[in-house]
């Protein structure tokens, strides 16, 4: 099956996830007290997986009959996925007790969605794009609802399904559509040969659904309504996962298929599209999340505007706009775990807590967790020295340097609107007395979780040079 | 050039000193205090050494420290200061233990944080004071509003939350804005350059070479962002709120040095960036100072309380500074440098007087004192000496500057009319006007208010907060030469490189890495 | 001596620091008076000792410049703390040094077992130290802030107690008007300094007088100048229309307003404008301005003395039409004869100030001369040194008001026009009236205060001294000044003493004094006339038949209210200037400019994206299908858009 031995290297990190998942099946029906040893397993998956892409990031080659791409800018995918999902999975080990919902096979669905991504980000053909997106939507609409005994979880998994397929019809729809003009689903042949097709405008049409298909799983307006419903449904660390690698893959996948385009003449064709995207969705979401007392809600929408800065950096279609995008991911991934971490460890069993109110008074209750979240919600307003700026920063250089100065005006008007709701959570923590009685949970684990994602947020905004470097050395 | 690593010290100093304070037990607030003071003075001491040591008769940048930050957009850590910096440097280092000795009564409440948002605040103003790299400058300039906002939030008055987000928002949306400027500028830099950088000294030959329209717009951009901060008329609402709410530290260093922060701006970043902008703009510029001066003596003269109206007092002070800036000729651009440094100074001491009464009172209201001048004699002379001061009386400081400024903006030929200083210049009556009719309405006539009569007089701590500003006070009167000469040169390169800028493209190019 | 004409600055101001700093702790009158005084003393010596110095040099060489420190220097604008030693101002500076020394140590009688003595002397020294700055400054910098301190002083000691009501508002009220208006003057001095400046160059006297006539520039400039430094000079010496600081000035203690509203200060503007004779003699559109003021002045405000019952408000309305006088002769060109005004001037109303003060002291702070009256026996040399200085300021020969008064008469005739003159003589001879008016209802005629309560007596030697000491100065004063026509050959001393002063501007002017002695001689006699039968008619009225002062005042119900409020002139202020700028601040700048539209517009921007927000939310219902629906329209948008642009 392989060509060579170093075409195993090349894709091992998928091998491992994939091995991963077996032997995690295995534990779950041998094991006794598999609860408690499936999350550190699949964490070890996680990480030794992410680890590996980024030590193998050199190799970079296309295997499996031009079905995947290894090495370079994918692993570098894969290195986000695996970490971030890690991260998930610390952040779960004592939320899924509190809740009762600490069942074996909620890791392995984690570890098949990220095998699923994987193969979304390094796919080279449309087919493959298609089946990640599918194992990673399969598992997270089972997610979603992992939790029976609660209806919103259920009512969520069943709205995150209807529309989830519903996008993903039109995307199917669209590689029809472009298979039928470009008789092929190589996406560096349909690449190659864009001039000619592009002529066709049945093969245009396939572009843009497919587009669609992702533009819902990225949130991005007007394809973001199942989002408020699905993130404050599903179990809080669920819904980490959705915000942060779900969309990250999402946006892998279109870098996938785009950057090739993105080299050509016929760049600025599906430009206009993302950038008119970018600006609803950054405008709605910061705009709608004012008035929003959920605080899973919030978030939900704060990631439809976050969402339109990340297609800012696609619309302005230069390399530099995608470096811009992989760093807005990378950070935006630990941004919003951290804090889905911090939501999980405050909020108390049936949905309590989730009122932005509960907030109040935290920082003198427990001083650390309202630091940590104060410093997630400046960098998710984007305030320097924290890396949510300089990923801005950067998306907004990229628009610029492509004439899109009045793209980045209004992604400024945004974060201003944006700032202040973010400050809120800030203002309940510090200047607000107590009310009820909210009382986090002592959860290391879950502490540990959230304290590496802010180290990552801090460390990722004073020094991005190197991930900038690694990231460049590769688009 | 070699490298010098006394300013990346005096930066240092404030870092390590507010981690030092996380590993203290809150429960000891006196350690917290002391500590906090120390690195204070300490941050001081330094910013003297360098002070010692700095040559005022060369308009460069001295003790030039640069190493390479984020390689990939050719970003450095690059610090270096010159007249001007030195000034605001030295402010900024001379009020800070100030302000937090004099809220050692006034600061009950999680003195730890306190302290530490102080320090981190102080370093925040260092690092806008010492930046030479754009985004460098970028960075402190934004974090400073944290801290800003937590000390008005935590520990302000009763509208404290509206004045804390009122001021972060208001801030950020003129940064923000600066932020595409700033991009923009460097972006069209880099092809000129040949790579993208934020290197200000690079910025400073590819800035004066963009079309005047687009100058007019970074300009503008630019402006707006310091504008906020000055506050120029209208952008200054949000001053007031932040004034009043904010405790006393917070008003002291928020008058004494953020204010400058904007006008420091203008100087470093708007003048040498764009010149052509810079002169077409200066008479919009003007006038608005100029209402500033008058509108704000005129909003101070009807004030009930004490704070808002040494707030809008700022206004006008600050107006007088934007003509300074915008008079374009030594004189006035000097008068600028120094009246920045006054304001700080006086403004500062009547924020700490207003507060040290408040602190016994609980009141801010006017109406509420009368006839104070025989229980508390030394505070009704502190009080008859600062406000002297603010209101420009010769020997004292704030003469010096405002007529420096009025005689630039008189003869100014940017300008080029005698109105912008025959209107200005009334702004100097107002000044009597609002400040010693708040004076006799508070210290002078008989003692109406009963429970005046158990106030106690200034203890030494105040006092030793008070003496070193007087000091200052009347050396500045007497002598200015001391800090004028500091300047002297810088002034006079930055009016320079307005009046006639480098309006080719620079030769040389420098290589990115 | 010359060289060491600082110390008249320094030693003040030493005094001042010592007794600011140590006088609360000491307590001690004597200490703190002696000092007070000493420092004063010292400084006497050596202003005289710079005089005789200066009066041994040749004339050309009386110019000396003792520079102490730069002070600022910023571009083309050099300024140094140093001081202009000639004829000009030692002649300021005997007089201020002078003067102020009587009345320091008068003062330490005066204010004999005040609870803040020593403040008073803190103040008192502070004064001397920026008065001296500002007649010896030798660049207008310097000057102002003399000019600017003195009006500090002045804030300060009329606000002495601050804690007394005054009239119908309080004396801190009083200073503060001082203050503001002083203030206000200021603004027009600063302006004329600046134009200064941006003509010449330079703010030191001797290089703006020089390029003044080397340099080409327009008469318009000249103009401008000089109309702006009058405004300062107005809102100093209390002129129209900035006078109506000095009457509520009367609320500092007596001796204040001797030295400082009377005698020094308020003769600054005096000064000043006589110290830019050129700039003034290049403009004579200003001059005349400078005159119609004076004469106006001097007119007003001797109606306003005709029916003033308070004893010091009379000699203080006496001072500003004295003043006006002064003002009258800068105006008709006749500088020196303003100056040697200024000098008489400061000895009788000093002394009378202090007259007045000895006998509000021994009335117990009663001040309305209507409850006065035949205090001469009780309080013999206060009454005999009243009559002199009374008879001295009504212009009766050979006693120095007569040879001051009479020369600007003189002047205002030749120079200036018969219109001028005979105003001036009204003025004199309304003068004369009142001065005699106030001295019969003081110290002639029966005893109108309660004897049991009140009994008035001489004041303390510490007192009474100074008052002879200025007796004598008031009678023999003038000397020194004895017009041409009765000195004779030796020419008018004080002339010749300052004529290297305004050698230029009178060259300027071209004026050659055309004396016809016999007109001279005339309107001498006529004014003397005038002044004499004033003050026969005055002992007539408030002597012999007291009624008819009623019956007068009764017919001119009218007329003598206006006077007696002083043509309302406060009133006017207010309702015209005052009460709109402050009304309008706050009810329109503040209340509705600032908070409702200014902060208004940021407050509603945010409140409209929060509705907004509230609004949009509602799509979000929760319904798949809704959800689904707006999917699809996206979804055709989008499909219309990529058919549109690329089909």
């Amino acid at each position: 099956m392989f060509s060579s031995i170093q075409e195993f290297y090349n894709i091992l990190p998928l091998v491992i996830i994939g091995s991963g998942i077996v032997l995690s099946v295995l534990i779950e029906i041998y094991s006794k007290k598999s609860e408690s040893i499936l999350p550190w397993f699949s964490i070890l998956v996680f990480l030794s997986a992410g680890f590996y892409s980024l030590l193998s990031v050199k190799n970079e080659s296309v295997v499996l009959q031009n079905m995947l791409s290894t090495g370079g800018i994918t692993n570098i995918f894969y290195f986000i996925f695996n970490i971030g999902a890690a991260l998930v999975c610390i952040l779960s080990v004592d939320y899924t007790k509190k809740y009762g919902i600490n069942y074996g096979e909620y890791y392995i669905l984690i570890q098949n969605s990220v095998l699923g991504m994987m193969m979304m980000a390094g796919a080279k053909s449309l087919f493959m794009i298609f089946l990640g997106l599918e194992v990673m939507s399969v598992c997270f609409y089972v997610l979603a609802g992992v939790n029976r005994k609660k209806e919103e979880a259920i009512e969520a998994s069943l709205k995150y399904f209807l529309l989830g397929s519903f996008a993903t019809g039109f995307l199917v729809y669209g590689i029809a559509l472009i298979y039928g003009s470009a008789h092929t689903t190589s996406i560096d042949v349909v690449t190659a040969g864009f001039a000619e097709y592009s002529s066709d405008i049945i093969f245009l049409v396939g572009i843009l659904l497919f587009l669609i298909g992702f533009s819902f799983k990225i949130a991005a307006f007007p394809f973001h309504m199942w989002v408020p419903d699905v993130y404050e449904g599903a179990p809080t660390t669920v819904t980490g996962l959705f915000s942060t690698i779900g969309k990250a893959a999402a946006f892998a996948a279109i870098i996938a298929t785009l950057t090739a385009l993105f080299s050509g003449e016929n760049t600025s064709m599906f430009l206009p599209y993302l950038a008119v995207l970018s600006i609803f969705s950054m405008l709605f979401g910061s705009i709608v999340a004012i008035a929003q007392s959920n605080i899973k809600r919030m978030l939900a929408y704060s990631s439809i505007s976050h969402a339109g800065y990340i297609l800012i950096g696609l619309a302005s279609g230069t390399s530099v706009g995608v470096t811009g995008v992989v760093f807005y991911l990378a950070v935006y991934t630990f941004m919003n775990l951290a804090a889905f971490g911090i939501i999980s460890l405050v909020e108390g069993e049936n949905d309590k807590n989730l009122d932005i109110n509960s907030y109040a008074g935290l920082g003198t209750k427990s001083p650390l967790l309202a630091a940590l979240l104060a410093i997630i919600m400046f960098s998710l307003a984007g305030l320097p020295p924290l890396a949510g700026f300089f990923a801005k920063y950067y998306v907004f250089i990229a628009a610029i340097k492509s004439g899109l100065t009045w793209l980045a005006i209004l992604g400024i008007i945004s974060s201003v609107i944006s700032v202040y709701f973010y400050l809120r959570i800030v203002v309940l923590m510090y200047f607000k007395e107590a009310e009820g009685e909210v009382v986090p949970s002592k959860s290391f684990s879950g502490f540990f979780g959230v304290v590496i994602s802010v180290l990552l947020v801090i460390l990722l905004g004073i020094f991005p040079g190197s991930l900038l470097d690694l990231i460049n050395s590769y688009l | 050039m070699e490298q010098s690593y006394l300013l990346t010290y005096l930066l240092a100093v404030p870092i390590i000193g507010s981690l030092l304070l996380l590993f203290i037990n809150k429960e000891k607030a006196h350690l917290i205090k002391y500590v906090g003071l120390i690195v204070a003075l300490i941050a001081f001491v330094i910013s003297l050494i360098i002070y010692l040591d700095f040559n005022d008769q060369s308009s460069d940048f001295q003790f030039v420290h640069k190493f390479n930050w984020v390689t990939n957009l050719n970003i450095s850590y690059h610090v270096g200061i010159d007249g001007l910096s030195m000034l605001l440097i030295l402010l900024t280092t001379f009020l800070t233990p100030l302000t937090l000795i004099s809220s050692w009564s006034g600061i009950k409440n999680k003195v730890k944080e306190f302290t530490f948002f102080m320090l981190f605040l102080e370093l925040g103003m260092l690092g806008v004071f010492a930046s030479l790299d754009m985004f460098l400058f970028y960075v402190f300039w934004e974090a400073m509003l944290i801290p800003m906002y937590f000390i008005i939030g935590i520990w302000g008055g009763e509208r404290r939350i509206y004045a804390s987000i009122k001021f972060f928002i208001y801030t950020m949306a003129g940064s923000l804005l600066m932020l595409v400027a700033i991009i923009w500028l460097c972006v069209y830099s880099a092809d000129l350059l040949g790579g993208f950088t934020t290197n200000l000294l690079d910025l400073y030959k590819t800035g004066p070479t963009i079309n005047t329209t687009i100058q007019g717009f970074l300009f503008l951009a630019f402006a707006l962002s310091f504008a906020i901060k000055v506050p120029l008329f209208p952008f200054h609402t949000w001053l007031p709120d932040a004034h009043v709410e904010a405790p006393t530290a917070g008003s002291v260093i928020l008058a004494g040095v953020l204010l400058k922060m904007g006008t420091y701006g203008f100087l470093r970043f708007n003048l040498p960036l764009f010149p052509q902008a810079s002169i077409d703009y200066a008479g919009l510029i003007s006038v608005l100072a100029v209402i500033g001066i008058i509108y704000g003596a005129l909003v101070a003269m009807v004030q009930t309380d004490m704070k808002k109206l040494v707030a809008y007092s700022s206004v006008s002070h600050l107006g007088f500074v934007m003509l300074g800036i915008f008079a374009l000729n030594q004189e006035a651009v000097q008068g600028a440098v120094i009246q920045m440094i006054n304001h700080g100074l006086s403004t500062g001491a009547l924020f700490l007087l207003v507060g040290m009464i408040y602190e016994r009172t609980h009141t801010r209201k006017i109406a509420d004192y009368g006839g104070i001048a025989k229980i508390v004699p030394y505070f009704s002379f502190a009080l008859l000496f600062t406000s002297l001061s603010s209101i420009g009386l010769p020997g004292l400081n704030g003469f010096i500057g405002e007529f420096l400024i009025l005689t630039g903006a008189f003869k100014s030929t940017v300008l080029g009319s005698w109105w912008f200083t025959v209107f200005a210049a009334t702004g100097v009556i107002f000044a009597a006007v609002y400040l010693l009719w708040m004076y006799k309405k508070v210290v002078f006539g008989e003692v109406t208010n009963a429970n005046m009569n158990s106030v106690t007089d200034l203890n030494f701590r105040e006092k030793l907060v008070l003496v070193p500003i007087f000091v200052f006070i009347v050396w500045i009167g007497i002598y200015p030469t001391t800090f004028l000469k500091i300047s002297d040169k810088t002034s006079e390169h930055i009016i320079n490189l307005v009046t006639s800028p480098v309006n080719q493209i620079p030769v040389e190019k420098i290589d990115v890495k | 001596m010359i060289d060491l004409i600082y110390l008249t600055v320094l030693l003040p101001l030493l005094g001042f620091l010592f007794n600011g700093l140590a006088g609360p702790k000491i307590k001690n009158e004597k200490v703190i008076g002696i000092v007070g005084s000493g420092v004063i003393g010292l400084s006497f010596i050596v202003v005289v000792g710079a005089f005789f110095e200066t009066l041994a040099l040749p004339v050309e060489q009386r110019l000396n410049i003792v520079t102490l420190f730069q002070w600022i220097s910023v571009g083309g604008l050099n300024i140094s703390f140093s001081y202009q030693v000639d004829q000009l101002s030692l002649v300021m500076s005997l007089i201020v040094i002078g003067v102020g020394f009587l009345i320091h140590v008068y003062s330490i009688g005066y204010m004999h077992g005040d609870k803040s003595f020593w403040r008073f002397f803190t103040y008192l020294n502070l004064f001397i130290f920026a008065m001296m700055n500002l007649v010896l400054a030798d660049n207008f910098l310097v000057l102002f802030l003399g000019w600017e301190g003195v009006g500090l002083c002045s804030y300060l000691l009329i606000g002495f107690w601050y804690d007394r009501k005054f009239e119908k508002s309080t004396t801190s009220a009083a200073g503060l008007k001082a203050f503001v208006v002083n203030r206000i003057g200021d603004f027009g001095f600063l302006l004329g300094m600046f134009l200064i400046y941006s003509t010449f160059g330079t703010l030191v006297f001797t290089d703006v007088f020089s390029r003044a006539v080397s340099f080409a520039v327009p008469e318009h400039i000249f103009v401008f100048i000089a109309i702006f430094l009058f405004i300062g000079a107005t809102g100093k010496s209390a002129q129209i229309p900035l006078l109506v600081w000095l009457p509520d000035a009367m609320a500092g203690p007596t001796p204040v307003s001797a030295l400082i509203h009377a005698a020094t200060m308020v003769t600054a503007g005096v000064y000043m404008v006589a110290r830019c004779s050129i700039l003034y003699a290049s403009a004579p559109a200003a001059m005349m301005v400078v005159a119609v003021i004076g004469i106006f002045t001097a007119f007003f405000a001797a109606t306003i003395g005709l029916v003033q019952n308070d004893i010091k408000k009379v000699l203080a309305y006496s001072t500003v039409s004295q003043l006006g006088y002064m003002f009258l002769a800068l105006g008709a060109g006749a500088f020196s004869a303003g100056i040697f005004h200024v000098m008489t001037h400061a000895f009788f109303k000093a002394l009378l100030f202090l007259g007045a003060g000895s006998v509000i002291h021994s009335m117990h702070e009663q001040q309305d001369i209507r409850h006065y009256g035949g205090l001469k026996k009780y309080m013999p040399i206060t009454y005999g040194t009243f009559l002199v200085a009374a008879v001295a300021i009504s212009g009766i020969p050979p006693l120095s008001g007569f040879f001051s008064k009479d020369e600007i008469l003189w002047y205002s005739f030749t120079n200036l026009g018969f219109v001028f003159w005979l105003i001036g003589l009204i003025t004199a001879l309304m003068t004369a009236f009142y001065m005699f008016r106030l001295y019969f209802m003081t110290f002639e005629g029966k005893e109108k205060f309660d004897h049991h309560k009140l009994h008035p007596h001489e004041s303390p030697k510490m007192m009474t001294v100074p008052l002879i000491v200025l007796a004598v100065l008031s009678a023999i004063g003038g000397f020194i000044g004895i017009p041409e026509i009765f000195s004779g050959e030796h020419g008018n001393l004080f002339h010749t003493w300052l004529a290297p002063i305004f050698k230029t501007a009178e060259m300027k002017l071209m004026q050659f004094g055309g004396h016809s002695h016999f007109e001279e001689l005339l309107l001498m006699i006529i004014s003397v006339v005038a002044a004499l039968s004033a003050i026969l008619y005055a002992r007539f009225v408030y002597l012999k038949k007291p009624e008819v002062a009623e019956k007068t005042s009764s017919r001119f119900k009218a007329a003598y209210n206006i006077l007696l409020n002083k043509y309302f002139l406060d009133e006017a202020y207010d309702a015209t200037i005052v009460n709109p700028i402050v009304k309008g601040s706050e009810k329109i700048l503040w209340k509705i400019a600032d908070n409702k539209i200014i902060d208004g517009l940021i407050n509603y921007l945010a409140r409209l994206i929060d509705i907004i927000s509230g609004f949009i939310k509602r799509i979000q219902t929760g319904v798949a299908q809704s959800y689904a629906l707006v999917m699809v329209i996206g979804i055709v948008i989008a499909l219309f858009w990529i058919i549109l642009s690329y089909a």
